[in-house]
């Protein structure tokens, strides 16, 4: 009986968590500010991030890095991106990879490591809390209020 | 376990070989390169599934030699997979991954489903060659990893006939944004190394059998469309159908006193020879994609030069609706064969007998006619762990059978299949 209770428990959590997880982060898409690259459409976010077409406007081979998966700002991104779960967002990057056509983006370890990576590498690119930007990136994207 | 150690230590073992060969340094600095660039992961379905009509075995595609009864078993659905990446610079990698499954000699040996070198020459061209997945149709590439797909096993009305998994070759893969959308064409080249259970205990070498095709794919906002074609052109390996029709006369009291066996049915009927015949698979798929909404929908047809196998065409609809970590889906699939015509009539006293007993009993083998009504639900339960739950009702004539092994004469085109399976990635 306990374990049933603790099951309805479970999925009712599961049910109701997502809209009890209150986020106030702004999430932006940012690349180098010497990148050359002003602006990208939500679409080419989503080509590069879901792995379809890794190319920036200047022509070079975008490397898009991922913040460490119990990152908040991870599930955030992904919600607003294509408003998907991150269990989903797993299901998706199985079929990609188990099937040899492409790798997820970079994993980072840290917010540190990610700023690092968007900064120091050709193509980089990442997503971050708009209060992380310095002036070494340039904000190529942000999400509609 | 040993048996996953095993592989572990076999895919460290090839990146360490390839290490050395790529990377000529000390041994330390070795060990810390083949950490930063080989990664291991894996994926598994542990499945349980049972019918309620003994009279036919449900299959999830015809590489399986025997199905499901009313017993519960595990053999249709489960499966493990190994997969070692190295890599080996910004735009080349190396991929090898093993798969063991319920195989065609209903053994569960393990086997190399992709062993390949990915090279990115450009953000828009890619190239791979080596051990490849077969992509005769959408999402077919990846039908095994369970934890991939929102589904026990993809429709088998559609996927069924599938029996070629992977090939030896080459596939190319370019890629052009127009505006905000995108178009991708791939083109594959290839052979076989399969056998594939063709009657009972009876197989089939593929072996040498030429594969090639491609597809065009479009992708705009949460669309996505796929015209695809794929051809066979078999080995000189015939299809086993001398050992069946013979089987079939001596066992028969009558026809075995009329036709005097051993006969070479595809000498004496020629039009019904694999040997260098070529099927033909054609698709149109589109996938909608959009938050909590997925709705896949797929158009086939298969041709086969040869009168052995009848021709067919399939389809399906499958519909899911994501609610928290719950998402229910319901499917409809339809697969339906056309008679073949067999117009050579052997010059033999027996010839129209033969004839009469291919178009009555052989070329009906490969018939079908059934539709599926599918009800399930995935539930994402933790990080890369996923538990289905699914319901088919199979609704055929009892001639629809080719999709099915091991049919007797109780069979009345109709089962129910329940299926629960636990699907991983690690």
């Amino acid at each position: 009986m306990r374990a049933v209770i603790r099951l309805i428990f479970l999925i009712t959590a599961s049910l109701l968590g997502p809209s009890l997880n209150v986020a106030r982060a702004e999430v932006v898409v940012v690349v180098d500010a010497a990148s050359g690259i002003e602006r990208l459409t939500q679409d080419q976010v989503i080509n590069i991030y879901l792995g379809r077409h890794r190319k920036l406007p200047t022509g070079i081979a975008a490397l898009p890095v991922d913040l460490p998966p119990l990152d908040k700002l991870r599930a955030e991104f992904y919600r607003k991106l294509v408003d998907k779960d991150l269990s989903e967002i797993n299901a998706y990057w199985a079929r990609l990879y188990f099937s040899g056509k492409t790798t997820p983006p970079m994993q980072a370890n840290s917010t540190a490591e990610v700023l690092r990576h968007v900064t120091g590498k050709a193509g980089g690119i990442a997503y971050l809390d708009k209060s992380q930007i310095d002036p070494r990136m340039r904000i190529v994207y942000s999400f509609p209020q | 376990m040993l048996k996953t150690r095993g592989y572990l230590r076999i895919g460290r073992l090839l990146g360490i070989c390839a290490g050395l060969l790529i990377h000529p340094a000390s041994h330390a600095e070795e060990a810390s390169w083949i950490d930063d660039h080989l990664v291991i992961k894996g994926f598994g379905t542990l499945g349980l599934a049972r019918s309620d009509n003994d009279a036919a075995e449900y299959v999830r595609d015809l590489s399986q030699p025997r199905g499901l009864t009313t017993n519960w078993s595990s053999k249709v659905d489960s499966l493990l997979g190994l997969q070692a990446n190295l890599k080996l610079g910004e735009q080349t990698e190396g991929v090898l991954q093993l798969i063991s499954r319920y195989r065609y000699d209903s053994s569960y040996r393990p086997e190399i489903s992709w062993a390949f070198l990915r090279h990115d020459f450009t953000p828009d061209f890619q190239m791979r060659v080596g051990r490849l997945g077969t992509e005769f149709y959408m999402l077919a590439d990846s039908r095994l990893i369970g934890y991939a797909n929102l589904t026990v096993r993809p429709p088998p009305d559609f996927y069924g006939p599938l029996i070629f998994s992977y090939f030896d070759g080459i596939d190319a893969t370019a890629s052009m944004g127009i505006g905000n959308d995108l178009l991708r064409a791939k083109l594959f080249l290839g052979k076989s190394p399969e056998t594939t259970p063709f009657y009972g205990p009876i197989t089939w070498d593929l072996d040498g059998s030429r594969l090639f095709g491609g597809h065009l794919d479009y992708f705009t906002g949460p669309w996505q469309f796929r015209l695809a074609h794929a051809e066979v052109r078999f080995s000189s390996h015939e299809a086993p159908l001398n050992a069946l029709i013979n089987q079939f006369i001596v066992t028969d009291p009558f026809l075995s006193t009329l036709i005097p066996v051993p006969i070479n049915l595809t000498t004496l009927i020629p039009e019904l020879s694999m040997v260098r015949k070529t099927s033909k698979f054609d698709s149109f798929g589109v996938v909608y994609d959009k938050g909590p909404l997925q709705v896949q929908m797929m158009l086939g047809r298969i041709r086969h030069e040869s009168e052995s196998y009848e021709d067919s065409r399939a389809g399906f609809i499958t519909a899911a609706y994501r609610v928290g970590k719950f998402t229910p889906y319901i499917g409809y699939s339809k697969a339906k064969s056309k008679a073949s015509n067999i117009s050579t009539i052997p010059a033999t006293a027996w010839g129209p007998l033969l004839v009469q007993i291919v178009s009555s009993e052989l070329t009906p083998s490969t018939h079908m006619d059934q539709h599926t009504y599918t009800f399930g639900a995935r539930w994402d339960f933790r990080q890369n762990w996923a538990l289905k739950v699914q319901y088919d009702n199979v609704r055929g004539s009892q001639r629809s059978n080719i999709l099915f092994r091991g049919t007797d004469n109780q069979w009345n085109g109709r089962l129910k299949v329940l299926s629960v399976s636990l699907d991983f990635a690690f």
